[in-house]
């Protein structure tokens, strides 16, 4: 097989919405930068062979390609550069293709930054934006936003797998309460407090079954992760680098009703599959991923992961997509806590979409990062302490999502 | 020399322009695009932190193209369609092309679809997009018209929130002619005549619960 791939490590400033302490772009990627080099003071700018970098909208951005600006801000002239954009998949997509680079042994040692400063627009503006990654000739004005879209597939998965609403509400709790425990985390920098099943219930209606706290935060940050070949990783930080396994990335209709009676997955799956209801691109890609990392039982296997949890019904149906249960099992599975702190499958320690914040192209390298840091024994020193950290984790899967379930990415970290 | 070629280059033809005649224009008064403006700014007591506001208002033309009659369609209170004449494959959002690999990207014919549906999956907005705040709380069904193979998106009228149900038959229903734009927001569906909704259940209790402050919100809404 083709060289194996590492990563050495990685950083996000505080993820934010609105006026307070924001450095500007280029500003918070050298923060990244610096921080990574305090945990790694073997890693040098001059080691890079290939930046690329991770960004979602220059709606947000109001700048055409602003990844000129942080890579000539970070002294990298001369070094070749190009962006990666695949809606909410953006991070995991520059990370599949920085993993491409190292593995084809045309690259060295990549860094991937991400980043989207949501907050230069309001909320509703915001929201509407990022509906003009739906088909705007057909879906941009009969609801018109994300949220709605993903409702409608929740409210029938959820029917159909006998998940309720306080089931998913467990999830949203789940997350935003791991995020009391990260200060980097907007949950704890802006709302900053523990919450209950009750008050996700209470929550103000976004779309039935959806509600307030069941939605991920607007956000502004940027993150940076190193990717790099063994070789590499053993000279500059032998005792803390992971192993990216497996990885892979598929696709979906972007328009979700489109996904019904699809002839390809009709191919792949039997009929009837993945629905309106199921996310075929994360089974896929979770299928390539488990191929490659040799991973027989996903749930044996896999210790910890940190997954795209846009909505808390979003994270439901992602544990399907990956294996972890069945349409008879799932409810159990949730109710029983698996995927909490002290269940045998923690999801989203760092706190997740729903806690952490969705900078929408930083948001894939941010949940690296915090699979980067449970593998690396990092946690107690990143963390507010070790209630968030998973004990002795040697395995993690990282999920990075766009559109409605559009293109997903799967990838399996080991630890050294 | 090289000026002759230039001029023969322009004159060739490679395809008839359409000649746009039937042209409309219905943009609020007031709207004009006046291109990239700074409009204002902030700067905090201590004079660390500066915003700057700027103004960035486009006018996009959605060229349709081989998908216009879909939206012709709609300003004549037609839902069209396409079908696969290999595979028989009939979609509404249209294709143009085949989506059937087997297929080889056969281009299809187009089909007037009846204008009734039925719903697939459905959910009550109490959120939404900024021009959509005033018309919640919005019922969204993701229907199949006709025989398409593909749902549609639109709104569900005249029927209280909490008594869409899965399943149920739909009419689609056009705004008034000279309301139309040609766009999907020219119809929505409305319950078939002669059904309707199933006695109250905790669920439907439950959307009631969640529905009923999105109305107060929205009056207060100016
Ligand atoms: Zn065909």
């Amino acid at each position: 097989m083709s060289r194996k791939v590492c990563i050495i490590g990685g950083a996000t400033t505080p993820f934010d919405y609105g006026p307070t302490g924001f450095e500007s772009i280029e500003g918070g990627a050298a923060e990244c930068v610096r921080e990574t080099q305090q945990d790694v003071p073997g890693f040098s700018l001059r080691d890079l062979d290939l930046m690329i970098y991770s960004h979602f909208s220059v709606h947000f951005g109001h700048q055409l390609a602003p990844e000129w600006i942080i890579h000539d801000h970070l002294g990298l002239v001369g070094l070749p550069h190009y962006r990666v954009e695949n809606g909410g998949n953006t991070g995991g997509s520059a990370l599949y293709a920085a993993a491409l680079a190292v593995m084809s042994g045309h690259h060295d040692c990549v860094g991937v930054i991400g980043w989207e400063t949501m907050d230069s627009v309001s909320q509703s503006q915001g929201s509407e934006f990022i509906a003009m990654a739906s088909d705007i000739r057909y879906e941009l004005m009969v609801g018109g936003i994300y949220p709605i879209y993903y409702a409608a597939m929740a409210n029938k998965w959820m029917k159909d797998n006998h998940v309720t609403e306080e089931d998913v509400a467990r999830i949203a709790v789940k997350n935003k309460n791991n995020a009391m425990d990260n200060p980097k985390a907007q949950w704890y920098r802006n709302d900053h407090t523990y919450l209950t099943v009750d008050d996700v219930m209470n929550s103000r209606l976004i779309s039935y079954p959806i509600k307030k706290y069941d939605c991920c935060l607007m956000s502004r940050g940027v993150a940076f992760v190193v990717v790099c070949s063994e070789e590499y990783a053993k000279k500059v930080n032998p005792d803390h680098y992971v192993t990216i396994d497996g990885m892979g990335l598929s696709s979906c209709t972007i328009r979700a009703g489109d996904r019904l009676n699809n002839p390809t997955w009709k191919e792949h799956y039997g009929p009837g599959y993945p629905e309106m209801t199921e996310f075929g691109a994360c089974r896929n890609a979770a299928e390539q991923a488990y191929t490659m990392a040799g991973i027989k039982d996903p749930l044996k296997d896999i210790d910890f992961g940190e997954i795209h949890d846009a909505f808390s019904t979003s994270e439901a149906q992602i544990y399907k997509a990956l294996g972890l249960a069945d349409t008879d099992t799932i409810a159990k599975f949730i109710r029983d806590e698996r995927t909490s702190m002290h269940g045998d499958i923690p999801m989203n320690p760092g706190g997740g979409l729903l806690g952490y914040g969705h900078p929408v192209g930083a948001t894939g390298i941010m949940s690296t990062i915090e699979a980067y840091y449970q593998l690396a024994g990092l946690i107690p020193k990143k963390h507010l302490s070790t209630t968030t950290e998973v004990p002795d984790a040697e395995c993690g899967i990282v999920n990075s999502h766009a559109g409605t379930g559009t293109s997903i990415s799967n990838f399996i970290l080991r630890r050294h | 020399m090289t000026v002759t070629l230039t001029m023969n280059k322009k004159n060739k033809k490679f395809a008839d322009a359409p000649v746009f005649t039937d042209k409309k224009d219905y943009r609020p008064t007031g709207v004009t695009e006046v291109g990239l403006t700074f409009v204002g700014h902030e700067i905090s007591e201590d004079r660390t932190a500066m915003n700057q506001f700027l103004h960035y208002d486009q006018l996009y033309t959605i060229r349709h193209g081989w998908n216009s009659k879909f939206f012709i369609g709609l300003l004549e209170g037609k839902i069209m369609g396409t079908r696969c004449p290999k595979c028989g494959d009939t979609w509404v959002p249209v294709r143009t092309h085949c989506w059937n690999l087997n297929c080889n990207l056969e281009h299809t014919d187009w089909v007037e679809m009846p204008l009734t549906a039925t719903v697939h999956t459905w959910t009550v907005a109490g959120w939404s997009g900024r021009s959509s705040l005033k018309r919640l709380p919005i019922i969204l069904v993701y229907a199949l018209v006709g025989d398409s193979k593909v749902a549609i998106a639109n709104e569900l009228h005249n029927l209280a929130p909490w008594d869409v149900e899965f399943g149920m038959p739909l009419q689609i229903v056009f705004k008034p002619q000279e309301e139309r734009v040609g766009a999907i927001t020219d119809f929505h569906f409305e319950p078939a005549d002669g059904w309707t909704p199933s006695p109250m259940t905790p669920e439907k209790e439950r959307i009631k619960q969640l529905v009923e402050p999105v109305y107060d919100w929205v009056k207060t809404l100016k």
